[in-house]
């Protein structure tokens, strides 16, 4: 199972690496102008181009799968992004250039957002947190890479003391609670990521982490992104995904069907103070028309009721303590 | 830089990027974007066999299959009848044809469609469904809902091909039923049935997948340029892909088309296989990029001018498999169930009767009998 689900993580790159290979990422509204990023698409490039000389077999997966996306993956690889990196970005800004603030990415995989948030905010300390086997890869890509190892090299001394790789297995408590304690503070604001993580656990190891995590850092929010199995009696999208992923990858999502709807989904968070939308609302509410009219520009949507429909099985999540 | 031998993949990814910074620049100008980016796709195709590279794939003509077209329409004799029967059995075990035999089956549609009417006129009884995107499985359990072809009439609206992952087989198999049984047996223009759109949504890399070569997709979407692009059962419901278009009033306007060649980016026949209805009145600009949105005044406007007592159109996703609007003026029929393997919706059929009474027939995915779970390719989630 660890196996199966590092290897999703190949899929979210392949979909990021797709959007940007078709103009959806980077957004110049959103992640340019609005959260300063910048070579993004360059930054990709080069990590999949060092992906190549650690495993020839993966970057060859991946390769084959970004060529064969379709728009509608590409409309909910742009949602997904862009929702999250607005998230962090406005946290960010609500916090003094003085006050240091730590993100926790969990299950971290091949994020590169870390890049241009360590850049653009000298008071952020980032933790990307993953199994072994996807921490050394990545460590792998990063340390040979030179253009991205000076990218996270941001401070005047050379060091990467803003930036930590560890590998931990977020299903083991006491690993959990042991990494978190050595190299996090719990003093600090802190965001913890957690983008199609909790998906991948079962019910009582997702609540343990999520108990661990609220208990240790006295402040922060947590951003949440992760299907749901969809709470009508008509709605077989959940089932259907489960018995797919199932069928096809031995990939389980065992609390599918139980958080599955926005309300049950948010239970999760009960103590906290918690907004969450579904990617659709997002799609419709949140994205400014401009916005909207150059994704058609991109690619001939094909379907728009597919895109509604699962869109609406995805949600983001925001719970502040 | 490494120098060893995959390096030419790490280029074809900068060339694949470069386009995009211009596409950044021109952000928000929706007019020949798309095409652009549509027309830029095959450069970069990781199958692409290298007798493409140096040729539009969007330039029809190439295969050759229109390039004796008869006077007349096709007669069938025994000999054909044998040949077209022997296909259908095959291609009913969802087995692909020869090269060979799909061009010469080509050749014969060809034949068969360049007579046929832009607005075919069709008598009832007729049973009318809608897309059916590649899910072969799916369109054999929709024969046996709706009563075997050629006892049961039949109208296909288009989209045949893309998404699934039996486009071939499907689009064979309609093909060769059109072709055996024409006075049986309708199958319109949908805007999947286009060399473009083919290549982003899936046919163009099945082809080659299952052919080795592009030489199939550019027979079909050669011949695709023939088909119908409209229908009017007993004149009084007027049958179509996608929707109404502001440049058409009358469907005699539809007549004087010159549907003989690819899918236009604009104009009344890309609205035709484009549009949607909306709740909106008016006309709209569609959120798919081509064609427009159409409100019920305009389709109580179209249906009076032409003395219609219905729209029948596909192209939308309706979880029931069929969905009224505009109060009865249009139905949109769906004939893909657990569209894409993994939407979760019916499928349906519409009969229309000798007495023009209409009931529909929903049905769920067939159980795919003969397709092992582990070939099959996971349907795409975010994960």
């Amino acid at each position: 199972m660890e196996k199966v689900v590092q290897q999703t993580d190949y899929d979210a790159l392949s979909c990021r690496l797709a959007a940007i290979s078709k103009g959806y990422l980077p957004s110049v509204a959103f992640q340019v102008q609005r959260c300063n990023y910048h070579g993004y698409k360059e930054m990709h490039m080069e990590y999949l181009h060092s992906l190549k000389s650690v495993s020839r077999r993966i970057h060859s997966k991946i390769f084959r799968a970004m060529q064969n996306s379709f728009p509608v993956m590409n409309y909910g690889t742009y949602l997904r992004t862009v929702s999250i990196d607005i998230q962090i970005n406005d946290f960010l800004k609500s916090h003094s250039k003085f006050q240091n603030v730590q993100i926790i990415n969990l299950g971290c995989g091949s994020d590169l957002r870390m890049i241009p948030i360590i850049k653009n905010f000298t008071n952020v300390t980032y933790i990307d947190i993953d199994y072994k086997d996807s921490i050394e890869m990545k460590r792998k890509i990063l340390d040979q890479n030179r253009a991205l190892k000076k990218a996270l090299e941001s401070d005047d001394d050379g060091e990467t003391n803003r930036y930590k790789l560890i590998s931990c297995d977020l299903n083991d408590e006491a690993q959990t609670v042991r990494t978190l304690s050595e190299s996090t503070s719990s003093d600090s604001p802190t965001i913890v990521i957690s983008e199609c993580v909790l998906c991948y656990m079962d019910d009582h190891a997702s609540k343990q982490l999520i108990s661990v995590v609220l208990d240790i850092y006295k402040t922060g929010i947590w951003i949440s992104y992760d299907p749901i199995g969809g709470s009508k009696f008509s709605d077989r999208f959940g089932i259907i995904m489960q018995s797919n992923l199932r069928e096809s990858r031995h990939l389980e999502m065992p609390t599918l069907m139980i958080y599955n709807s926005k309300e049950t989904y948010s239970s999760r968070f009960a103590n906290c103070n918690v907004e969450i939308k579904d990617m659709w609302d997002i799609f419709e509410n949140d994205i400014p028309k401009e916005e909207i009219s150059r994704l058609k520009s991109l690619q001939f949507l094909d379907e728009v009721e597919e895109l509604k429909i699962m869109q609406t099985h995805y949600v983001l999540l925001k719970a502040s303590w | 830089m490494d120098m060893d031998l995959d390096v030419p993949m790490h280029d074809a990814i900068e060339e694949q990027l470069s386009p995009t910074i211009d596409e950044d620049k021109n952000g928000g100008e929706r007019d020949d974007a798309g095409g652009n980016q549509l027309t830029t796709i095959n450069t970069t195709n990781p199958n692409g066999d290298d007798e493409d590279d140096d040729v539009d794939l969007n330039v029809g003509g190439g295969s050759g299959i229109a390039d004796h077209k008869s006077a007349k329409p096709l007669e069938l004799n025994s000999s054909n009848i044998n040949q077209l029967d022997q296909w259908i059995e095959y291609l009913s075990k969802c087995q692909i044809l020869s090269e060979d035999d799909v061009a010469k089956l080509c050749k014969m549609a060809v034949d068969v469609l360049q007579f046929e009417e832009n607005v075919k006129p069709i008598n009832v009884p007729v049973t009318i469904c809608g897309d059916v995107h590649g899910q072969f499985h799916d369109l054999i359990e929709l024969f046996k809902i709706g009563g075997p072809c050629p006892d049961t009439n039949y109208l296909f609206m288009g989209d045949y091909v893309d998404r699934g992952y039996y486009s071939v087989e499907t689009v064979s198999y309609l093909v060769a039923m059109k072709v055996r049984y024409p006075h049986r047996i309708t199958i319109l223009r949908g805007n999947h049935e286009s060399r473009q759109i083919t290549q982003v949504y899936g046919f163009y890399d099945e082809c080659l997948r299952k052919y080795g070569s592009a030489a199939v997709w550019k027979m079909f979407t050669d011949l695709f340029d023939y088909f119908p692009i409209t229908a009017l059962v007993d004149n009084k419901i007027f049958c179509l892909h996608g929707g109404l278009s502001p440049m058409i009033e009358t469907v005699d306007q539809v007549r004087e088309l010159n549907r003989i060649q690819e899918v236009p980016h604009e104009g009344p026949m890309c609205d035709l296989l484009w549009s949607d209805p909306d709740d909106r009145g008016g006309w709209g600009i569609s959120p798919r990029g081509a064609g427009f949105t159409f409100g019920q005044d305009i389709s109580e406007q179209f249906n009076h001018t032409n003395d219609l007592s219905l729209i029948a159109r596909a192209h939308q996703l309706v979880m029931e498999g069929y969905a009224w609007s505009h109060q009865q003026n249009v139905v949109t029929i769906f004939s893909a169930p657990n569209y894409c393997y993994r939407c979760g919706n019916q499928a349906a059929i519409m009969e229309v009767d000798e007495n023009h009474s209409r009931q529909f027939l929903q049905y769920d995915p067939s159980v795919r009998p003969g397709e092992p779970a582990v070939s099959r390719k996971t349907p795409d989630y975010f994960l």
